[in-house]
């Protein structure tokens, strides 16, 4: 394998990572850019999801390594799995608004922050107590198809992982851009009080962003599944670390900004690892933060948050 | 994985073990192993052969007048998914708090045991180890570190990683022919010890270290890392580590590194990476045990019968280390009261540095001063797959090759 090929390698390696991260980012800069809400339990809506898209597979007869499917089987299953997991845990994180954020909304202070760490903690502690603490076997039904990029592979995993992460965020860009409520929560997004003015149901937008945030973060908690073939209770933390720096780094609130970033740290972690060693790739990232941060303090994009003067 | 009957064992606390009438002195033993996280399933079957050596004892009444009590911990946590060496250090701290508490059994990791090993030699509380293999807690040299009191109060009925990473190292070179070899740890106390000790004896017999990463067990991507072992192309791959990063790295090593040989120590030897990583990511992982396998041996059946019969489950090597650990205790017990001595922790030590057990499930157990056995044998296993057995279940799915070549 040639320097190159190792390179193009590691490449290929970090954009998979890259658009899982972006999902997640996804997620934190949608309910940040209207609520200036840091919303930590995405890190285990995520990792709810990616147990959702297991049961869901295994509804279907799958469970170990050895069920492979192909064309239209392979098609609807995939399908449903993230329609029911995308429905799920979206609909979760519509619960989370509802019933635990909104109470809150007008409590001054770290009070609703606070809150979505404890909800995290609860679904950690679920999870641990209701499927174990084992990391859990998860399907594969892919065809182990691979092909050769020089002297690297690109598996037919990474192709549907890229795939289905670049329609779901074109999708989601539509809907912000194109869309009578996406228009709505570009709107509460720059300035709350002059688009409830305008005839503008906050709640209702409020209540639409925590349901597209967390029904990505499902859709990546498949990902997360299908791509690595294991899960556990344990994979939030790590993975929506990543996830909210991505957000962070490309500037909190800004769509375009998440999706950059969540790029940028697949790939860092991937040739960062391969550069320097695996152990340091978490310095190099936050490092990488943090530099952005002292000379850029709205991130790469820029960020978007509410007007609040 | 935490079953409901645990789950009601862990709240109550207590094993029971059998009836205890008003005459009877109940010695009570702490048992500590990681029952939260990615060794779980691990430590209810090691945890089982301890259970079954006193619950025999006690309904056989072989110790006439005592009755065994033992009181479960757990040094697993949630948040860590696996040992938590804070946790071990306050279950430590407990059981030499309780004054009743005159021995102990366990930890599993030694990254526990490095943490509990100084606090029980200040309390003066001997343990002995079924599965935890790390050289330096039972090491002279480190005394002042982890027997600060003086007394050796670590003993093993396991080999330890100075002669399991050697050894392995030795069975590559000779048995497979391994010339070239990438060594990966997982940040642990246990594993980088491994590591460290394969590495460093890989390098005296003219093996070619490729490289040295460690990994962290909580990531879930270790394809940067294979990637770099696959363009380097070593015969061989050495991990030092338990089932929680094992798991993953089985699976992408699979991928990425097909027919690179991997190998790992008693870390590897898991139903939970059976489980977890599963067939045919772990088919021709080659792990270790530190002890003796004792095959075609009628006691190892009889126990293997009345263990299955006891648990409806398999096994495995290490839970017969942790009967035999339990025995060493029962047998101190009735040394002290043959000699009509006190069973104090004090008496309780000295009756365990000296135990003999001549004919024990593992061949003759006896200890050196720091605690080790005198007797160190380290046993090669292969994963290979039998689809006519339980795929999760190590006995079956572990196929005995042979021992590891000592240095």
């Amino acid at each position: 394998m040639t320097t190159f090929d190792l390179f193009l390698q590691q490449v290929i390696n970090g954009l998979s990572l890259g658009a899982m991260y972006a999902l997640l980012a996804l997620g934190f800069t949608l309910v940040y850019g209207i609520l200036e809400l840091i919303n930590f339990s995405h890190f285990n809506v995520f990792m709810v999801g990616s147990f959702i898209a297991l049961w869901t597979l295994q509804q279907f007869g799958l469970s170990g390594q050895e069920t492979i499917l192909v064309g239209l089987p392979l098609a609807g299953v995939l399908l449903a799995a993230f329609a029911v997991t995308m429905l799920a845990t979206g609909a979760i994180g519509v619960g989370i608004e509802r019933f635990l954020l909104r109470p809150l909304r007008n409590v001054k202070g770290p009070a609703a922050m606070i809150t979505t760490i404890g909800v995290s903690y609860i679904l950690f502690n679920l999870i641990l107590l209701t499927v174990g603490a084992d990391s859990k076997n998860f399907p594969n039904p892919l065809p182990p198809l691979a092909f050769a990029v020089g002297g690297a592979v690109l598996r037919l995993r990474e192709v549907l992982i890229w795939i289905v992460a670049t329609l779901l965020m074109l999708a989601l860009t539509f809907f912000v851009q194109r869309t009578k409520l996406g228009k709505a929560m570009r709107a509460t997004a720059q300035d709350p009080e002059a688009a409830r003015m305008m005839g503008v149901e906050v709640d209702r937008v409020i209540m639409t962003a925590f349901f597209l945030g967390s029904a990505l973060a499902g859709a990546s908690g498949l990902i997360f599944g299908l791509y690595y073939n294991f899960t556990s209770y344990l994979i939030g933390f790590n993975a929506g670390l990543r996830g909210f720096t991505a957000a962070v780094l490309g500037g909190i609130g800004n769509v375009p900004g998440a999706m950059l970033g969540g790029v940028i740290i697949g790939l860092v972690e991937a040739i960062g690892g391969q550069l320097i060693g695996t152990a340091w790739a978490d310095v190099i990232i936050f490092a990488i933060l943090v530099l952005v941060l002292v000379f850029r303090p709205a991130g790469l994009l820029g960020r978007l948050a509410p007007d609040r003067s | 994985m935490i079953t409901r009957r645990f789950a009601i064992q862990a709240t109550a606390g207590l094993v029971a073990t059998g009836p205890a009438f008003a005459a009877d002195r109940v010695v009570k033993v702490g048992l500590d192993l990681s029952f939260t996280g990615a060794d779980a399933t691990d430590a209810t079957r090691t945890a089982n052969g301890g259970i079954l050596a006193f619950e025999e004892a006690n309904s056989g009444h072989e110790v006439p007048g005592i009755i065994f009590q033992l009181q479960k911990y757990d040094d697993g946590s949630a948040t860590a998914g696996q040992y938590d060496p804070a946790q071990a250090a306050t279950n430590a701290r407990r059981m030499v708090s309780d004054r009743a508490i005159v021995a102990a059994l366990g930890p599993q990791m030694s990254g526990a045991g490095k943490a509990m090993a100084p606090i029980l030699s200040a309390g003066n509380l001997a343990i002995v180890t079924p599965v935890a293999t790390n050289p330096d807690i039972t090491d002279p040299k480190f005394a002042a570190l982890y027997r600060p009191a003086g007394r050796a109060i670590f003993f093993r009925t396991v080999a330890t990683d100075a002669y399991q990473g050697p050894n392995m190292a030795n069975y590559l070179a000779q048995a497979l022919k391994v010339n070239s070899v990438y060594v990966l740890d997982d940040s642990g106390a246990y594993g980088v010890g491994l590591a460290d000790a394969f590495q460093k004896q890989a390098g005296r017999i003219g093996v070619r270290l490729l490289g040295r990463d460690r990994l962290d067990p909580k990531a879930a991507d270790y394809a940067a890392v294979l990637t770099k072992i696959r363009s380097l192309d070593p015969q061989a791959l050495y991990y030092g580590g338990v089932a929680q990063a094992a798991v993953k790295l089985a699976k992408q090593a699979y991928e990425i590194i097909p027919n690179v040989i991997k190998a790992g120590g008693d870390g590897v030897q898991s139903a939970d990476l059976l489980a977890g990583a599963g067939f045919p990511a772990v088919e021709g992982w080659y792990a270790t045990i530190a002890a003796a396998h004792v095959t075609g041996d009628p006691k190892l059946a009889a126990f293997s019968q009345r263990y299955l019969e006891r648990f409806r489950l398999q096994p495995d090597d290490y839970a017969v280390t942790c009967y035999v650990g339990a025995r060493v205790i029962i047998q101190a017990v009735k040394d002290l009261l043959a000699q009509h001595r006190e069973i104090t922790r004090d008496a309780m030590r000295d009756a365990i540095q000296g135990v003999q057990l001549p004919d024990s499930l593992l061949g003759p157990i006896a200890f050196d001063a720091n605690g080790d056995l005198r007797n160190q044998v380290i046993s090669v296993f292969q994963i290979r797959k039998d689809p006519t057995r339980p795929l999760d279940s190590p006995n079956d799915q572990y196929h005995y090759v042979g021992v590891a070549p000592a240095a």
